[in-house]
C-alpha cells in the first residue's frame, strides 16, 4: 500500500487530507472517514466501496435490524452520544471512556479498529486523549481498548487503505468470507 | 419469499384492523395475510379507498391492476423501497453508451433464446421432432453474436421466438392453435393464454425491480418509454419460457384448462374467471418452486430468480462487473 497519493498533481497523504478536512482547513479534496467506514474496511473492502457509493440493499435484512436494536437499548442510562464534526459519532460512558457497543464478539478486530479510530481522531483532531471500552452486552463482555503506538500506526495505514478503496472506480472483487452468508449484500455479490 | 395474492372476483378490498379483507359482491369475506404479501393482483372490478393504499404502503405491498380484457393496467407501488440517484444515473449512462447498451440488449436476447431452446429440447426429448426448429433457433443465436445494433438484436429475438412458437401446435392438443402470435386483443385461446401468462411474468418483474433502486422505465433491449415499465419487458423476456409457457403446456396438456375456459366475443378470445383462477393458481405454485442455485449455495424460488436478475443488472451498472443473463441451468 502506498503511503501517499496524488491529488491534483501533488502528493498528499490521505492521513493529512483527513486531518485537514476534519479541521476544516482548505484541502484539494474533502476526505472523511466515519467509524463505520473504518469498521467495514476490516470486515470487507467491497462492502466499504458499496457504502461509499450509496449502494443500498434490502435494509430490512435481519442482521441489520438486530444491530440497530442492540445499539439503541444497551447502557441507555449510562451513556450519551456525541457527534463530532459530522465525521464520527461516539458514545461516552459516565466515567468519560468511549464505548462502542456491538451485538456480538464475532468481528472483534474491526470493532476494535473502529474504536481505535475514534480515540485516534479525538487525540489528533480534538487534542483529547481518552480510553475506550468495547462492549458486547448480549455476552456480558467488556474489553478495554487503548491507543498504543502500534494501534495508531494501524489506524493511519487503514485511513490510507480506505482512501484507495473509496476513490477507486470499481469495487474490489467479491471474496468469499465466513460471514458472507449473513451480509445484506450476499445475494448482490454472489448471484453472478 | 413473499407471496402474491390474486383477486379474480369483483368486490371491495379494504383494511380491516390490521389485515386486508376482500368483500365479494355476494357478501363473502376473505382475508389476505398482509405480512407475507409481496403483491396483490387485482383481476376483477375492485373498489378500494385511500385508507387501504396507506395500509398497503406501510407494509410495502404492491398492487398490480389488470383492467379491461385482463390487460395489465398499471401498478400502485409502495412509497417505501429503494431509491438511489446513483443507480439511476448509472442506468442512464449505460443506456446512453451505444456499446454498453448493445451488450446488455444482446445478453438479454441470448438468455431469452437459451430459455426458449430449453423448452424445445425438453419436448424434443418427449417424442417430438423439433430438429429443424432447434436449427433455426441456433441460427438466430449465432446471428446474434455479430449484430451491431439493438434493432437487429430485437430482430434475432423475434426470429427465434417465431421458430419457438411454431412448436406450440405440436406440443399442445387439438383445438389449441396459435396460427400467428397476436395480442391486443388475442384472437384465439392459445394467444389469450400466452398473453395472460406473459402479463403475470411482467408484473412479477415489476415487483422484482421495485425491490432494487433500479428505475423501471430505463431499459436496454426495449426502447424506454415504449410502454411504461420497459425494463420489466427486458427482464420478462428471460422468464416467459420458464414461467408462463411451461405453466401453459402443463395445464393444457393435463386438461386442466380446456377450450371451455374461454369466452369469444367481438374478435377477441379471453379466459373465463375460472380459467384465470386455474392459471393463476398454477402460476403461483410455479413461482414457489425452488431450485439449487450454484453460486448462492442454497435453494431459491423461481420468483426469487427475478429478484436475482434485478440485482445482477444493478451490480453490473454500479460496478462494471459483467452481466450474465439468466439461463435455465436445470
Amino acid at each position: 500500500m502506498t503511503s501517499s497519493t496524488t491529488v491534483g498533481g501533488s502528493d498528499v497523504d490521505p492521513v493529512s487530507l483527513l486531518l485537514a478536512s476534519a479541521r476544516e482547513e482548505s484541502v484539494p479534496e474533502e476526505f472523511r472517514v466515519t467509524g463505520v467506514m473504518m469498521q467495514y474496511y476490516f470486515v470487507c473492502e467491497r462492502e466499504l466501496w458499496f457504502l461509499s457509493r450509496d449502494v443500498e440493499i434490502d435494509r430490512d435484512t435481519v442482521s441489520v435490524v438486530r444491530g440497530t436494536n442492540v445499539d439503541d437499548t444497551a447502557y441507555s442510562e449510562k451513556r450519551r452520544s456525541m457527534s463530532i464534526d459530522g465525521m464520527i459519532a461516539l458514545d461516552l460512558l459516565d466515567d468519560g471512556r468511549v464505548v462502542e457497543v456491538k451485538p456480538s464478539s464475532k468481528l472483534t478486530e474491526p470493532a476494535r479498529m473502529q474504536l481505535s479510530y475514534y480515540l485516534w481522531y479525538l487525540k489528533h483532531v480534538a487534542g483529547v486523549e481518552k480510553e475506550g471500552v468495547l462492549a458486547h452486552p448480549r455476552e456480558r463482555k467488556r474489553e478495554p481498548v487503548e491507543l498504543t503506538e502500534e494501534r495508531e500506526k494501524k489506524v493511519e495505514e487503514a485511513i490510507r487503505g480506505i482512501y484507495e478503496v473509496v476513490t477507486s472506480e470499481t469495487p474490489p472483487p467479491a471474496e468469499e468470507k465466513p460471514y458472507c452468508s449473513s451480509c445484506a449484500y450476499h445475494d448482490f455479490c454472489w448471484s453472478c | 419469499m413473499d407471496r402474491n395474492y390474486h383477486v379474480f372476483s369483483a368486490g371491495r378490498l379494504e383494511r380491516q384492523d390490521d389485515t386486508l379483507r376482500l368483500v365479494t359482491e355476494d357478501g363473502e369475506k376473505k382475508y389476505i395475510p398482509v405480512e407475507n404479501a409481496e403483491a396483490v393482483f387485482l383481476h376483477g372490478q375492485i373498489d378500494y379507498n385511500t385508507r387501504l393504499l396507506s395500509f398497503l404502503n406501510k407494509h410495502g405491498v404492491a398492487v398490480h391492476v389488470f383492467g379491461w380484457k385482463d390487460y395489465y393496467a398499471g401498478s400502485l407501488m409502495p412509497k417505501r423501497g429503494q431509491t438511489s440517484g446513483q443507480t439511476v444515473v448509472e442506468q442512464v449512462r449505460a443506456y446512453d453508451h451505444p456499446d454498453r447498451r448493445l451488450k446488455l440488449a444482446k445478453a438479454i436476447v441470448e438468455g431469452s433464446i437459451h430459455n426458449m431452446r430449453t423448452n424445445v429440447t425438453y419436448y424434443a426429448g418427449r417424442g417430438h421432432d423439433f430438429d429443424e426448429v432447434i436449427e433455426d433457433i441456433d441460427a438466430a443465436g449465432e446471428r446474434l453474436e455479430s449484430v451491431t445494433d439493438v434493432n437487429e438484436a430485437m430482430g434475432t429475438e423475434a426470429t427465434a421466438r417465431k421458430a419457438y412458437y411454431s412448436t406450440f401446435d405440436a406440443i399442445l392438443p387439438e383445438g389449441f392453435r396459435l396460427d400467428r402470435r397476436e395480442y391486443n386483443p388475442p384472437p384465439n385461446e392459445l394467444n389469450s393464454l400466452i398473453s395472460f401468462g406473459n402479463s403475470l411474468v411482467y408484473a412479477n418483474c415489476v415487483s422484482a425491480i421495485r425491490a432494487t433502486a433500479l428505475d423501471p422505465t430505463i431499459s436496454y433491449l426495449h426502447e424506454p418509454g415504449e410502454r411504461r415499465y420497459s425494463l420489466s419487458l427486458d427482464l420478462a423476456d428471460l422468464f416467459k419460457p420458464v414461467l408462463a409457457d411451461r405453466v401453459l403446456f402443463r395445464l393444457v396438456n393435463r386438461n386442466q384448462i380446456g377450450l371451455e375456459d374461454f369466452e369469444t366475443e367481438l374478435g377477441s378470445c379471453l379466459l373465463t374467471e375460472r380459467g384465470r383462477k386455474t392459471y393463476g393458481k398454477a402460476f403461483e405454485e410455479t413461482l414457489e418452486r425452488t431450485v439449487e442455485h450454484p453460486r448462492l449455495n442454497r435453494k431459491v424460488s423461481y420468483q426469487y430468480l427475478m429478484r436475482i436478475e434485478a440485482y445482477k443488472l444493478k451490480k453490473h451498472l454500479l460496478t462494471g462487473e459483467p452481466y450474465e443473463p439468466f439461463k435455465r441451468w436445470w
